[in-house]
């Protein structure tokens, strides 16, 4: 993974955008999973949650694949709105919050590093 | 196959005594030694105030058996004073560990026989005998006679635990071979009397190993075979009785009972380990006479017998989930000296079967069966069966009467009639398979002579023992879901405890765990998709329904312990779900046991997970511990089990802990060594003690813990070399206060297979 610290020489250049393409896709994949199951589970009378999420990271894939960087803020709201929902559904219990806090803030994480190399591409003429 | 190991639990995914006897022990427990007779003066000049007793307690005692005339030639009456027992209660000096003095009026009363002391003549079991008792010794399965699993040792405290050391490992070398691999799940308790302990194989080989140094004695190798193997080869312990009528020098004077996988009672001298050769055919009786068809497998023993005024009494555990008809849930009273029938009990069929089935008949097939421990009140003459459910376990219409009133139920029996005196039901037209697996303690409490029940749905109740009648507050839930399957059957009140319960508020789709988002919205779209009302849903087919809590309980057979000195009950209980699905007969595409070939056997799959239920329209199809199917991480969020002190003046909570940390479990199976408490399912009880611990291992983290009782932390711990689900023991050798455990691993809750017990102690200098 390239840091802002790196040349951007091209081969780096290249580095990165493939690493926003690999991101892109497979928060497209995991967004498609999780949107599809969410609408289920809301038909099934559950919970919102995943619905909503997933079809955030999916717009979030779709927008790194652009290499737009308003993937960063769209992802940046799904993140939040997951912290807010993860702790109104089961506070401080830590490990149940694994699976809800883990992952997201894994891709926030991979998100953000995203960041310098969507700013160069912004910035392109 | 690669499966993603979760986190949490690789489990779920997947003169003491008596006065005279017990100096008896010490001298015979040294084979090479002759026995040397001690202490016996104090035996006679007690005895014949035992005699002085007897004319009182005869007239109390219920009519003799029919069948009593003909065994009497074995059994001579025991009317004389030579060979009456002599009370217990009055302790005895030179023990070194005399808790006579500390004890609860309970117990004292418990110990205390002459009241008691009926001896009419011609009759099997007559007058209760001494109990032997706890402190240096472990003398039976639950520590004493009342099974609280409290020791009054006290040299061992939660200010020194941390310095205690591994004395011993003894290696019992059995270990799984051939067909018998994946099946094993010994939950070994041992006994220690005299300067030995004794205790069975996972294959029921007795053994006898020195209790200070764990040199064997001596072993006895009843050869059993891998196909007697039921759901998984557990022998969880053996016990002894010594024949009040016998000269101490006399060979079998003092036995070691079990009962085998093979449906034999075996009983061997304790000093030598030979079989007794008073004792059935060369000491053995074999309990699948009478039974049926022999389909090895099917009807085992795992649970030591209960022994009542020298009556071995047994059941045995039936396969659950076969066919309705299956072997029959007889529970069996047997002359502890003979081994000849004293009694049984048939629940459907109790007078015409009393003494065996009539010619060419068996006894009442399908019935609910007993396959965890008795406890055994020698002082009223009755043995207390906690019972299992019927052998078709989640459909119950065409159950028999006697089926639905005593299925799941509390079953106090006179064992010197077999007659049924009380019993309690815990479940109402049971379709949970929530047996009872809990031994009962006997205590005393508020002045009543009471029985306290566990039970799988974490209830606890106290009931008074001489009628069954609930001393505790007992509610019932009413208008339950009737469900679509057998409306008519299932019943829509429930009894609960109101006193104390381990059960969890009721699953909510928050409770839904995973590892990411996905595994857990597949679990929240599973939980979505299921029928689920609560406590109490009832089966379904079409849709899958959810158990909580699972069959593992709540209180499952390792029981609870209680200090009856602090007056603290301690429970470990798990806390998961089951995930069911009846299973509708076309689809269902497993085979009873009795109609597979050689060698095919089920017995690794875990209970009811593709069980046919023949007989019934429906085979049942069991997630226990309700494991994604993708990944094997757990539907619902830890913890899976905890540890729990209870008041036991008022049944409320003192503490309440996970137990079993992190450490053995990780993604990929990978182990995290995570010390952190998640709280594991467990399987195995726990001991207290005087010093003020509870010692415990249970939890599938392979540890051995002690834990402050005041306080609930972990005080002391360590890494045993495989799993620990088993109940521990304390007992003392030369004033040296030992703990032990034996680590022999559980297929079901799939912790590494050993064949080690190991003790600890404080270092000496």
């Amino acid at each position: 993974m390239s840091t802002i610290t790196a040349p951007p020489d091209k081969s780096t250049t290249l580095h990165t955008a493939w690493g926003v393409k690999i991101l892109g896709w497979v928060n497209v994949i995991l967004g498609a999973v999780i949107f599809a199951g969410g609408l289920w589970l809301i038909f099934l009378g559950g919970s919102w949650y995943y619905g909503l999420a997933g079809l955030g990271l999916l717009v979030t894939g779709i927008m790194l694949n652009r290499y737009m960087i308003e993937a960063v803020w769209v992802y940046l709201l799904v993140w939040l709105g997951t912290l807010i929902w993860a702790w109104w559904e089961v506070g401080a219990d830590w490990w149940a919050q694994v699976p809800r806090l883990v992952a997201p803030t894994l891709i926030l994480i991979l998100v953000l590093a995203c960041i310098p190399a969507l700013s160069r591409r912004t910035a392109k003429p | 196959m690669t499966k993603f190991i979760p986190i949490v639990t690789t489990s779920l995914l997947t003169g003491a005594i008596l006065m005279g006897p017990v100096s008896v022990y010490a001298q015979q427990s040294d084979p090479a030694q002759p026995p040397v007779i001690q202490g016996t003066q104090g035996t006679s000049s007690q005895g014949s105030a035992s005699q002085s007793a007897e004319p009182e307690g005869a007239t109390t005692q219920p009519p003799t058996l029919g069948q009593t005339a003909q065994i009497e030639n074995d059994s001579p009456p025991q009317t004389n004073p030579d060979q009456t027992q002599p009370p217990a209660g009055n302790g005895d000096q030179s023990r070194p560990e005399d808790p006579g003095s500390d004890q609860s009026a309970g117990q004292q009363a418990a110990t205390d026989p002459t009241s008691q002391t009926p001896a009419a003549e011609g009759q099997f079991a007559t007058a209760s005998q001494p109990l032997m008792q706890v402190g240096a010794d472990w003398p039976y399965w639950g520590g004493d006679a009342q099974a609280t699993r409290f020791s009054p040792l006290s040299e061992i405290t939660p200010e020194n635990a941390a310095q205690l050391e591994q004395v011993f490992t003894y290696h019992n070398g059995d270990l799984p071979k051939g067909t018998a691999e994946g099946k094993y799940s010994p939950e070994v308790t041992p006994l220690k009397i005299g300067d030995d302990l004794v205790m069975c194989s996972a294959m029921n080989i007795l053994i006898s190993i020195d209790a200070a140094t764990g040199e064997e004695n001596w072993r006895f190798n009843p050869g059993v075979p891998n196909e007697a193997i039921p759901y998984g080869a557990t022998c969880r312990g053996v016990s002894v009785y010594t024949n009040p009528e016998a000269a101490e020098d006399e060979a079998c004077a003092t036995r070691v009972i079990q009962g085998t996988l093979d449906a034999k009672l075996v009983a061997v001298d304790l000093a030598s380990g030979a079989p007794c050769e008073d004792f059935g055919e060369n000491g053995t009786v074999d309990m699948w006479q009478d039974i049926g068809e022999r389909v090895p497998g099917w009807y085992a023993v795992t649970a030591p017998p209960a022994i009542v005024r020298g009556i071995v009494v047994s059941g045995a555990q039936v396969k659950d989930g076969q066919a309705e008809d299956a072997p029959s849930g007889v529970v069996r009273g047997y002359d502890a000296v003979t081994g000849d029938l004293a009694w049984a009990w048939d629940l459907a069929a109790p007078d015409q079967n009393r003494n065996g089935p009539p010619e060419g008949e068996v006894y009442t097939r399908g019935t609910p069966n007993m396959w965890t421990t008795a406890v055994a009140d020698e002082d009223l003459g009755f043995v207390y069966l906690p019972l299992g459910n019927s052998s078709v376990d989640y459909y119950g219409s065409n159950r028999g009467e006697a089926e639905n009133e005593y299925a799941t139920s509390l079953v106090a029996l006179d064992v010197t009639t077999g007659e049924e005196v009380w019993h309690f039901q815990t479940v109402r037209h049971d379709v949970w398979d929530y047996d009872l697996g809990s031994q009962a303690t006997l205590l005393d409490w508020q002045g009543t002579p009471a029985i306290l029940l566990p039970s799988k749905q974490g209830d606890i109740y106290i009931l008074d023992r001489e009628t069954g009648a609930p001393l505790t507050p007992v509610a019932e839930l009413a208008d339950l879901p009737k469900g679509e399957i057998e409306p008519g059957y299932i019943s829509d009140t429930q009894p609960i405890s109101e006193w104390h319960t381990l059960r969890k508020d009721p699953l909510q789709e928050r409770d839904m765990w995973g590892f990411t988002p996905i595994d857990q919205l597949w679990c929240r779209i599973q939980f979505q998709r299921a029928n689920y009302d609560g406590f109490f849903t009832p089966p379904s087919s079409e849709r899958p329904w959810i158990q909580y809590p699972g069959y593992n309980g709540g209180s499952d057979w390792g029981s609870v312990a209680v200090d009856i000195e602090r007056g603290v009950i301690i429970a470990n209980y798990n806390d998961v779900p089951n995930y069911n699905r009846l299973v509708p007969r076309d689809e269902v595409d497993s085979q009873p046991i009795h109609k597979l070939g050689a060698g095919e056997n089920a017995g690794a799959n875990a209970e009811g997970a593709a069980d046919p239920q023949e007989g019934a329209p429906y085979g049942i199809s069991v997630n226990a511990g309700w494991r994604n199917d993708v990944t094997g991480v757990p539907c619902t969020r830890p913890p899976y089990g905890g540890i729990r002190a209870i008041d036991l003046e008022t049944g409320e909570t003192l503490w309440d802990r996970p137990i079993g940390t992190a450490r053995r479990n990780g993604p990929f199976g990978i182990p995290s060594y995570l010390p952190f408490d998640i709280g594991t399912p467990n399987n195995g009880g726990s001991v207290v003690t005087a010093g003020g611990l509870v010692f415990i291992a249970a939890a599938t983290d392979n540890l051995f813990r002690a834990i402050d009782i005041e306080t609930g932390e972990t005080v002391w711990s360590t890494v045993l070399p495989a799993g620990g689900q088993a109940n521990p023991i304390t007992y003392e050798v030369d004033g040296r206060q030992f703990v032990m455990v034996s680590a022999m691993g559980h297929h079901f809750m799939e912790t590494p297979v050993g064949d080690e017990v190991i003790a600890w102690a404080l270092p000496r200098e």
